[in-house]
């Protein structure tokens, strides 16, 4: 059997290049749109990055604009405006990382629940938020917190108390945006655990109540150490992005009052690249650029770290 | 013997309260999943006579359509609407049909250069440009005021295409072998054997595809400045956020002063949900699988 095998893959290998890709060619007929969408959206504006390296003019273009060097990174790095766009980036990863176990205490909740089909009616209500966009989220946002729309506010008004300006109190800017994540993701992110948790293998449960055990010690004592490489691997993937925030939601969250916590490295380029129409292209570019090169470094890293603790990454 | 019956009725006791009280704190998290939703579908419907400001409502007194009306018959909705419908429509099927091309294409093992075309493939999810060169190299397709703006980026994701190789590397490769040898060729085999073999991968990914396009925002914010172009997620955001809500809407209805501005702004979030709120029983019926693959391996 494996003798014809590998007489057939000899074969193969005798022909040439140019047969071989005439032999697939429709294979690769199939595969074409695809690439060019890729090279066309994703590879072609890479050479962009040079006018990080210049004084760019949209007239000139990219070929005719004055080369200044390292100028816009020194100037980056010197710009008190880049600390607090780093400062408030972590923050907002940072807060994300802690509302991490989350999904985790749903998917062992939901594990617990006896009945299939309450089990999956929550489900369904929990899952929704993720296919809600962040427009519509800022929206509902909006419509129960705004001083005088607010559904929360009215309430609070009808037991008597006064109308706050949730909004643009600077002090809720963060709980908002966490709680915004966290309605959109929890359900979404229990899924990955959910599957983690039925592919333990029953013996053990059986095994852990006939030696007397509860619910609740089944649950430390075999279900979390068994979801363990899960938890590993996406917590790890998570510190990759911490760089990266989700730039629609803190746009339609950001306004006049709280740009100071909401500033980061999106933001500013959208604002002074392309909103304000002051199309300071090169520096915005420079900060984009530093912004992907880390963000790029701190995903090779952590896949780097997934994969030698013996799991898949997803590289 | 009876203490050990009273042991075992204390535990299904036990067991019975734990239930109870996990079964009330996941209700708890689905209500706070679907109140907003509850609330803003009753002011909406909610009729201006009944209306207060400032009071809550949880149950209209009145019934009224009249915001419906008023937002549905204005043609800054009905332009939002078509620029909507034509990103979907355009770019649910493109981006089905291109991402399975290139996932096939990248499954197939004896493909010559298969190797780089998967490290191109991959790399793209590594690193992007960023905004600015993406909005120059825009402008250089001569795209910007372009919907194709805001279809063709989508239209093709490393993800997508590697979910999509890592599914047809595991369909039984007998079937195909067997069709070559019955003098099919790749064509057929993909559009009869292949394909029908992913139906459900495909409705995953179709029904996926439908709601990232009809959710399109940032990109229409970034490209596109014509206000009559622009898709009904900027189109609500303006409404929500709007001081003047006739200007938005472009109506000329003698509603405009009849329907307060808060029940305009309810109508509007309902209208721009609904359609995901219809696909989505769809939606969950597929996405565990689609999650699932996506989940185990890129």
């Amino acid at each position: 059997m494996s003798k014809v095998k590998s007489g057939g893959e000899a074969a193969v290998s005798k022909k040439t290049l140019g047969q071989r890709v005439y032999a697939h060619r429709w294979f690769y007929f199939l595969g074409v749109p695809g690439m060019i969408i890729l090279v066309m959206f994703s590879y072609l504006p890479m050479r962009g990055l040079l006018m990080a390296f210049q004084e760019f003019d949209p007239h000139l273009g990219i070929l005719g604009s004055r080369w200044v060097g390292l100028k816009h990174f020194e100037k980056l790095f010197s710009d008190p405006k880049f600390y607090l766009m780093l400062k408030n980036t972590l923050i907002i990863s940072g807060l994300s990382l802690l509302t991490f176990p989350a999904p985790i205490i749903l998917a062992l909740l939901l594990n617990e629940v006896r009945c299939q089909k309450y089990k999956k009616s929550i489900q369904t209500a929990v899952y929704l938020p993720h296919f809600i966009s962040w427009p519509i989220i800022a929206s509902l946002t909006f419509l129960l917190l705004s001083k005088e729309q607010g559904a929360v506010n009215k309430l609070i008004m009808e037991m008597g108390g006064d109308a706050h300006a949730f909004l643009f109190d600077t002090g809720w800017t963060y709980p908002i945006i966490v709680l915004q994540s966290v309605w959109k993701g929890i359900g979404w992110g229990s899924i990955v655990y959910l599957a983690a948790i039925t592919g333990i293998d029953q013996e053990m449960y059986e095994a852990a109540r006939i030696d007397g055990a509860n619910k609740i010690q089944q649950m430390i004592k075999i279900t979390i150490p068994c979801i363990m490489p899960t938890v590993v691997v996406m917590l790890v993937l998570k510190m990759g992005s911490i760089i990266s925030v989700d730039f629609e939601q803190i746009l339609l969250v950001s306004n006049a009052m709280n740009r100071s916590q909401t500033e980061v490295f999106e933001l500013f380029i959208y604002n002074y690249g392309i909103a304000s129409g002051s199309t300071q292209y090169s520096y915005t570019t420079a900060v984009g650029m530093f912004k992907s090169v880390v963000n790029t470094f701190l995903v090779v890293l952590t896949n780097w770290l997934v994969t030698r603790k013996g799991y898949d990454g997803v590289f | 013997m009876k203490k050990k019956e009273k042991k075992k009725m204390g535990m299904r006791a036990k067991t019975l309260l734990g239930q109870s009280v996990l079964n009330f704190i996941l209700f708890l998290l689905a209500a706070v999943m679907i109140v907003p939703f509850i609330y803003i579908v009753m002011v909406s419907f909610t009729d201006a006579t009944v209306y207060e400001a400032g009071k809550f409502i949880l149950w209209p007194e009145k019934w009224s359509l009249d915001a419906y009306e008023y937002v549905l018959t204005g043609s800054g909705f009905l332009d939002a609407l078509r620029s909507t419908l034509f990103i979907t429509l355009i770019g649910t099927p493109l981006s089905v049909i291109f991402n399975a091309g290139l996932g096939y294409m990248l499954s197939k093992n004896t493909l010559p250069g298969r190797n780089i075309l998967n490290k191109l493939v991959m790399f793209t999810m590594l690193f992007g440009a960023g905004m600015i060169p993406g909005y120059i190299n825009m402008s250089n397709l001569g795209l910007i005021n372009s919907l194709w703006a805001c279809i063709l980026p989508g239209a093709c994701s490393a993800w997508n295409v590697m979910v999509m190789k890592s599914f047809f590397q595991g369909l039984p490769a007998e079937l195909e072998e067997a069709a070559e040898i019955d003098g099919c060729g790749t064509l057929r085999i993909f559009t009869r054997i292949v394909l029908p073999l992913s139906k459900a991968m495909l409705a995953t990914f179709t029904l996926f595809g439908a709601v990232s396009y009809w959710n399109t925002y940032f990109s229409a914010v970034m490209y596109i400045t014509k206000t009559a172009m622009l898709p009904l997620q900027v189109f609500l955001q303006k409404i929500v956020l709007a001081s003047n809500i006739s200007d938005v809407l472009d109506v000329a209805s003698n509603l405009s002063t009849a329907v307060p501005e808060e029940i305009t702004k309810m109508a509007t979030v309902v209208v721009a949900v609904v359609p995901i709120l219809c696909v989505y029983p769809f939606l969950q019926k597929h996405f565990a699988k689609g999650v699932m693959v996506g989940a185990v391996k890129g």
